[in-house]
C-alpha cells in the first residue's frame, strides 16, 4: 500500500468512466478547482470529463513538519465530470471500493457542506464525505463559477489523498505513509514542509508580496481586455497565492482581505464572461 | 378508505431541508384533498401522516376513493308553458333540453312549491381519487421550497438534493406521473450501502416492514428513541451520560438511516483541556457526543454510525484516530493561545473590523467599558462595576485565538476561559465567558450579575449601532441578528428582574456613538422602542399569556422592561377575581366619556353631590397610596387597591350627571374622571382588554 498505488488505482478507476486524465497544473493553487481544466471547462456547455492529481498550497496550514496532519502542500486528486451522471454516487462509491474498501464494515456518510470560493465567484452543494468519521472528499454539484450560472450542472470529486492514505494505511501520522514501498512520505516532504512554513510564516516579504499582487493585478487585468484569457487567468491564480502568503504573514486586515478577494474575482468574472461569450460565437 | 403512500428518494438532503419539505408536502396535499372534495368529515378522513430520513420524503395516509357523486336538480320552464296543445313539446321545452343537451323524451316534470316544472336530474360523478393525486402531486413536488437550492443536469428544475426515484400507491397500485424526468413506481430501495436492491411495495405496512428489513427505519422517533437507548446501554456501566446536545441529536437522527451506536475513548492527556473545547472537537467535523460523568468529562464519546453492526470495530477505531488528531490540534491551540496574555494581544483589535462605521472591535470595546459602567451605576452595583469594566475591556480579544479562528462558535467562551486560566476574577472571566448569552429564549441568561450587563451592553451596541447606521432587519435577513440580540436582552431584564429606564440606557450608547451614525438619533430610538415592544409581546404570548393582557400591560410604555412584566403578570393572576370584568367595563366606559375631550382641572370647590366628593376623596387617599406601589413595581397590591374604588365610581355614575348643563360642572366632573383614567393608566389600557360574551 502506497500513496502511488493509490493514485494509480483512481487513475485508472476513473480513467475507465472515460475520464481523460490531466497532468498537474503548473502554477500554485489553493486547490485542483482552480485549474483552468476545472475553471474554464465546468463553463461552457459541452460534455467535459478530467481527472487528475493536483499539488494544492495552502500557507496557513503549514506547522514545520511537526504537526502530523497538517501541511502546507498537499495533494489533491480531482474529478471534474459534466453534466453529473444520475449514478454519480454510487460510481463515486464504486471508487472506494475499487481501492479495497469494504464499505460494508464502515460507516459512510454525505454530511452536509456546500462549497464556496469567494475568489473565483464560484459555489456548489454537495457535501464532505466521511469516512468513519474521516473526511476523505469534497463532493459539490457546481452551481456558478466566475459568477456565471452554470449548464449542465459538473459534478466535482476531490479526494484529498493523504487523509485517504492514512485511512488505507490505517497510521496516525502523515509523514509515516508510504509513498512507494520504500519511500516515505517525510523522506520527501519533511524538509519542504520545514522551509516553506519558516517562509509562510516567517520570512515572506510582505511589501514585496504586497507590490506582486498589484502588478500581477494590473497585467491580469490588461490581458482579459485584450482577450488573452489564460495567461489572464494564471496571473490571478497568482495574485490568490501571494494573497494566501501575505494571509499567512498575518498582513491583511479584514477590511483588506475583502478588498482584495474582491479585486481578484472582479477580474476572473470578466475572464469568464469573456470566454462563454467567445463559446457562444464560436 | 383507501391507503396512499408517498416516498422520494434523493441524494443526502439536511434535516432542516427534510423537514420544511414534509411539512410543505403534508399542507398543500392537505389543501388539495379539501378543494377536491375528498373530505369525509363523518369518517375520520384523510389524516397525513409524514415520515423521513436525509434521504427520503414520506408521506401516508387513507383517503377515500373517489368523490362523492352530485345529484343536481335544473328546474326549466313551467309545466304550462312546455306543452303545445297537441301535447307535443313545446318551443320553450325543447329550447330548455337543446341547452342541457339531453332529449325532449329525458325532461321530467318536477313539483316544486311554486307548481309544477319540467326539468331534469342529472348526476356528476365524483373522480376517482387515483386521478386526483397524478395530477395534483408532480405539482406539489415541483413547488416545494427549500433554504438554499440546486440544479442537477441539464434542467432548470430546483430541489434540496437530486430526486433519485419516486414510489406513490393508491390502493395497493402504482400512480404514475413524472417530475423532472423522474417516473413515479411501486418500487423502493433499501440502504445504500447494505440494501440498494430494488423492493416491490403494495402496502404502507408492507413498505415498512421490508424498509426495516433492509436497515431503514422511515419514523424519526424510533431513530431518535433507539439512539438514546443504545446510548444509555453503552453508558450503563460508567453511571455516566451524554453530554446533552438536542441539535446534534436531532441531526443524527436525520442523518442516518440505521442508527448504531458506538462507544470510544480517548487518550486521558486530553482531558486538561476544557469540556467546551473537547465538546466542540467532537461535535464539530465528526458529530460525536462527548460523555460525563457528573459535570466531568470522561475520556469516552458516543458516536452514531449509519450501520448495524461494528464487528471489526473498524468503524470505532477510525473515528478514535481522528479525533486524536483534533485534539491534539486543539490542544496546540490552547497552548499556543496561552503563551501572549489576553491584555497583550487585545493591543491588535483595532485591525479587526467590526463595522465599517462602527469602527473596529477596539472601538466596540471602548463603547461597551463606558455602557456597562453606566448600568452598573443604574443599578447600584459599586461592587460590580470595576470587574465589569475589566471584562468588557478583554471580552473581545478571543476572536484573534487560534482556537476561536479554528472553533467560531467559542467565541466568548474562549475568552472567560484563558481569562481563568490567567488568573481573572471569577466576576471577571465569567462576565466574558456569557458575553454572548443566550443565543435563544431556550438558552439560559448569563448567572452572574457581570455577565449579564456585559451581555446586555455587548447586544445593544449591536442594536444601536447596526439600526442607527441603516441596517435593516427583514425576513430572513438580519446580519446582525437585531433580533435575537433585542430578545436576548429581554430575557436578561426579565430573568435577573432589573428596573431601570431604558430610554436613558440608549441615550447613553448613543452618546458614545455620536457622528458615527448616520440616522436621526428620534428615529433610531422610536425605531427600537417599537422593536423592543414587539420582541416583549412575543415573548410574553410564547410563555402562555392572553395577548390581549399583554397589549393592555405593554401600552403603559416599555421604559421599564421589567416593570412591563410585573404589570402583566399583576393582571393575569387578577383576570379570574370576580372584581376583574366590572372593573375592566368601568374602565372603559371612563374611556368613553373622556374620549376627545381637552385637559380639565379639578376644583374641590365645585364638587356639589356627595357622591363626587366621596368619589374624590376616595380616589385621592387611593393614588396616595398607589403611587408608590407603582414606584417598586407592586402591581397587584395597585391594582386590587382599584378595585376598592369600584362602588364609589358606581355611586358616581348612578347619581352624578357628568356631561351638565352647567359648563363648570361638566367640567369639573370629567376633570375626576381624567385623574382616575391617568392613575389607571399606569397600571395597564383596560380599554384593550377583551371582555367575553
Amino acid at each position: 500500500m502506497s500513496l502511488q498505488n493509490l493514485i494509480m488505482s483512481l487513475q485508472k478507476f476513473w480513467a475507465n468512466q472515460g475520464c481523460y486524465l490531466a497532468q498537474p497544473y503548473d502554477v500554485e493553487v489553493g486547490a485542483g478547482t482552480m485549474t483552468p481544466d476545472t475553471f474554464f471547462r465546468v463553463l461552457d456547455n459541452r460534455d467535459w470529463k478530467v481527472a487528475y492529481v493536483q499539488p494544492s498550497r495552502r500557507p496557513t496550514d503549514g506547522r514545520f513538519g511537526e504537526n502530523p496532519h497538517r501541511v502546507q502542500k498537499h495533494f489533491q486528486y480531482q474529478v471534474i465530470i459534466k453534466p453529473a451522471p444520475s449514478e454519480i454516487q454510487k460510481m463515486y462509491i464504486d471508487s472506494l471500493t475499487s481501492l479495497g474498501i469494504d464499505l460494508m464494515e464502515h460507516d459512510i456518510r454525505f454530511d452536509e457542506d456546500d462549497w464556496e470560493s469567494p475568489t473565483i465567484g464560484a459555489w456548489g452543494v454537495g457535501w464532505q464525505v466521511l469516512l468513519d468519521g474521516l473526511e476523505i472528499t469534497q463532493f459539490t454539484y457546481f452551481q456558478q463559477a466566475g459568477g456565471i450560472d452554470l449548464s449542465p450542472v459538473p459534478v466535482e470529486i476531490t479526494y484529498g489523498l493523504e487523509r485517504l492514505e492514512m485511512f488505507l494505511e490505517e497510521k496516525d501520522n502523515i509523514f509515516d505513509l508510504y509513498w512507494s514501498e520504500d519511500v516515505t512520505y517525510r523522506e520527501l516532504r519533511v524538509q519542504e514542509e520545514k522551509e516553506f512554513s519558516e517562509y509562510n510564516f516567517n520570512q515572506a516579504d510582505t511589501r514585496l508580496l504586497q507590490s506582486s499582487f498589484q502588478i500581477n493585478h494590473k497585467e491580469a487585468q490588461r490581458l482579459a481586455e485584450e482577450g488573452l484569457l489564460l495567461p489572464a487567468y494564471d496571473l490571478c491564480l497568482k495574485c490568490s497565492h501571494f494573497f494566501n502568503l501575505l494571509d499567512s504573514r498575518g498582513a491583511i486586515s479584514v477590511t483588506e482581505r475583502v478588498k482584495m478577494i474582491g479585486q481578484i474575482r472582479f477580474v476572473v468574472n470578466q475572464i469568464a464572461k469573456k470566454y462563454t461569450s467567445q463559446e457562444g460565437s464560436t | 378508505m383507501k391507503e396512499f403512500l408517498l416516498e422520494i428518494i434523493t441524494e443526502e438532503m439536511p434535516p432542516a431541508h427534510v423537514k420544511t419539505a414534509l411539512m410543505q408536502m403534508e399542507n398543500r396535499l392537505a389543501d388539495e384533498l379539501v378543494s377536491n372534495k375528498l373530505v369525509d368529515e363523518k369518517a375520520n378522513f384523510g389524516k397525513i401522516f409524514a415520515f423521513g430520513t436525509c434521504r427520503r420524503l414520506i408521506l401516508h395516509g387513507s383517503f377515500v376513493e373517489k368523490q362523492r357523486d352530485e345529484h343536481e336538480k335544473i328546474i326549466g320552464p313551467p309545466k304550462s308553458l312546455a306543452f303545445n296543445e297537441d301535447g307535443t313539446a313545446s318551443p320553450a321545452a325543447i329550447g330548455f333540453a337543446k341547452s342541457q343537451r339531453v332529449g325532449v323524451s329525458d325532461l321530467k316534470v318536477i313539483q316544486t312549491g311554486k307548481g309544477d316544472y319540467i326539468g331534469i336530474y342529472k348526476t356528476e360523478e365524483g373522480k376517482p381519487t387515483a386521478e386526483i393525486l397524478q395530477k395534483v402531486l408532480p405539482g406539489i413536488i415541483s413547488s416545494l421550497t427549500f433554504p438554499k437550492m440546486m440544479r442537477w443536469g441539464h434542467s432548470t428544475f430546483r430541489f434540496s438534493r437530486p430526486i433519485k426515484r419516486i414510489l406513490c400507491l393508491f390502493n395497493r397500485s402504482p400512480l404514475h406521473f413524472v417530475v423532472n424526468g423522474v417516473r413515479s413506481e411501486n418500487y423502493t430501495t433499501g440502504h445504500k450501502i447494505y440494501s440498494p436492491l430494488k423492493l416491490k411495495i403494495e402496502t404502507f405496512a408492507e413498505y415498512r416492514s421490508l424498509l426495516k428489513q433492509n436497515r431503514v427505519i422511515i419514523d424519526p422517533e424510533e431513530r431518535k428513541n433507539s439512539i438514546l437507548k443504545q446510548a444509555e446501554r453503552k453508558l450503563a456501566r460508567f453511571d455516566a451520560r451524554l453530554h446533552p446536545d438536542d441539535q446534534l441529536l436531532e441531526k443524527l437522527t436525520y442523518d442516518v438511516e440505521n442508527p448504531y451506536v458506538f462507544l470510544g475513548s480517548f487518550p486521558q492527556e486530553y482531558l486538561k483541556l476544557p469540556l467546551e473545547v473537547l465538546s466542540t472537537a467532537m461535535r464539530e467535523g465528526q458529530r460525536l457526543f462527548s460523555v460525563l460523568k457528573g459535570k466531568r468529562q470522561l475520556p469516552y464519546f458516543l458516536g452514531v454510525a449509519d450501520a448495524y453492526k461494528d464487528p471489526k470495530s473498524l468503524i470505532r477505531k477510525g473515528n478514535e484516530r481522528v479525533l486524536k488528531a483534533r485534539m491534539e490540534d486543539a490542544k496546540f491551540f490552547w497552548e499556543q493561545d496561552l503563551k501572549a496574555p489576553l491584555k497583550k494581544k487585545s493591543k491588535i483589535l483595532d485591525q479587526i473590523l467590526f463595522q465599517e462605521r462602527l469602527g473596529s472591535y477596539q472601538d466596540k470595546t471602548e463603547r461597551l467599558k463606558k455602557i456597562v459602567a453606566y448600568i452598573a451605576d443604574r443599578l447600584e452595583l459599586r461592587e460590580e462595576k470595576k470587574a465589569v469594566i475589566e471584562a468588557a475591556d478583554i471580552c473581545k480579544v478571543d476572536l484573534m485565538t487560534e482556537m476561536v479562528r479554528e472553533f467560531p462558535s467559542l467565541q466568548g467562551k474562549m475568552g472567560g476561559l484563558y481569562a481563568k486560566e490567567e488568573g481573572f476574577a471569577p466576576a471577571v472571566w465569567k462576565a466574558v465567558y456569557q458575553q454572548y448569552q443566550p443565543v435563544s429564549l431556550d438558552d439560559s441568561s448569563p448567572s452572574s450579575l457581570t455577565g449579564a450587563i456585559l451581555a446586555m451592553a455587548d447586544k445593544l451596541d449591536t442594536i444601536v449601532g447596526a439600526t442607527g447606521v441603516g441596517v435593516e432587519v427583514s425576513g430572513s435577513k438580519d446580519p446582525f441578528g437585531i433580533r435575537r440580540n433585542a430578545q436576548g436582552i429581554c430575557k436578561i431584564i426579565l430573568d435577573k428582574k432589573l428596573s431601570f429606564s431604558f430610554s436613558r440606557l440608549l441615550d447613553k450608547v448613543f452618546s458614545t456613538m455620536r457622528d458615527r451614525l448616520v440616522r436621526e438619533k428620534e428615529e433610531v430610538k422610536s425605531e427600537i422602542f417599537d422593536f423592543f415592544k414587539n420582541r416583549l409581546q412575543h415573548i410574553f404570548e410564547s410563555q402562555g399569556y392572553r395577548y390581549d393582557l399583554v397589549k393592555a400591560s405593554l401600552a403603559p410604555g416599555i421604559d421599564d422592561v421589567y416593570h412591563s412584566f410585573l404589570r402583566l403578570k399583576a393582571l393575569d393572576s387578577l383576570k379570574e377575581s370576580p372584581q376583574f370584568e366590572p372593573m375592566i367595563m368601568i374602565a372603559k366606559r371612563v374611556n368613553n366619556i373622556l374620549r376627545g375631550q381637552p385637559k380639565h382641572k379639578v376644583n374641590e370647590d365645585l364638587l356639589l353631590e356627595k357622591q363626587e366628593r366621596e368619589l374624590h376623596t376616595t380616589f385621592s387617599i387611593i393614588r396616595d397610596n398607589i403611587l408608590p406601589l407603582i414606584a417598586v413595581g407592586d402591581f397587584a397590591k395597585a391594582q386590587r387597591m382599584i378595585f376598592r374604588m369600584r362602588s364609589s365610581i358606581n355611586n358616581f355614575f348612578d347619581h352624578v350627571l357628568v356631561m351638565a348643563d352647567d359648563k363648570r360642572l361638566r367640567r369639573n366632573r370629567l376633570a375626576i374622571l381624567q385623574e382616575i383614567s391617568q392613575l389607571l393608566g399606569k397600571i395597564a389600557d383596560y380599554s384593550l382588554v377583551v371582555i367575553e360574551g
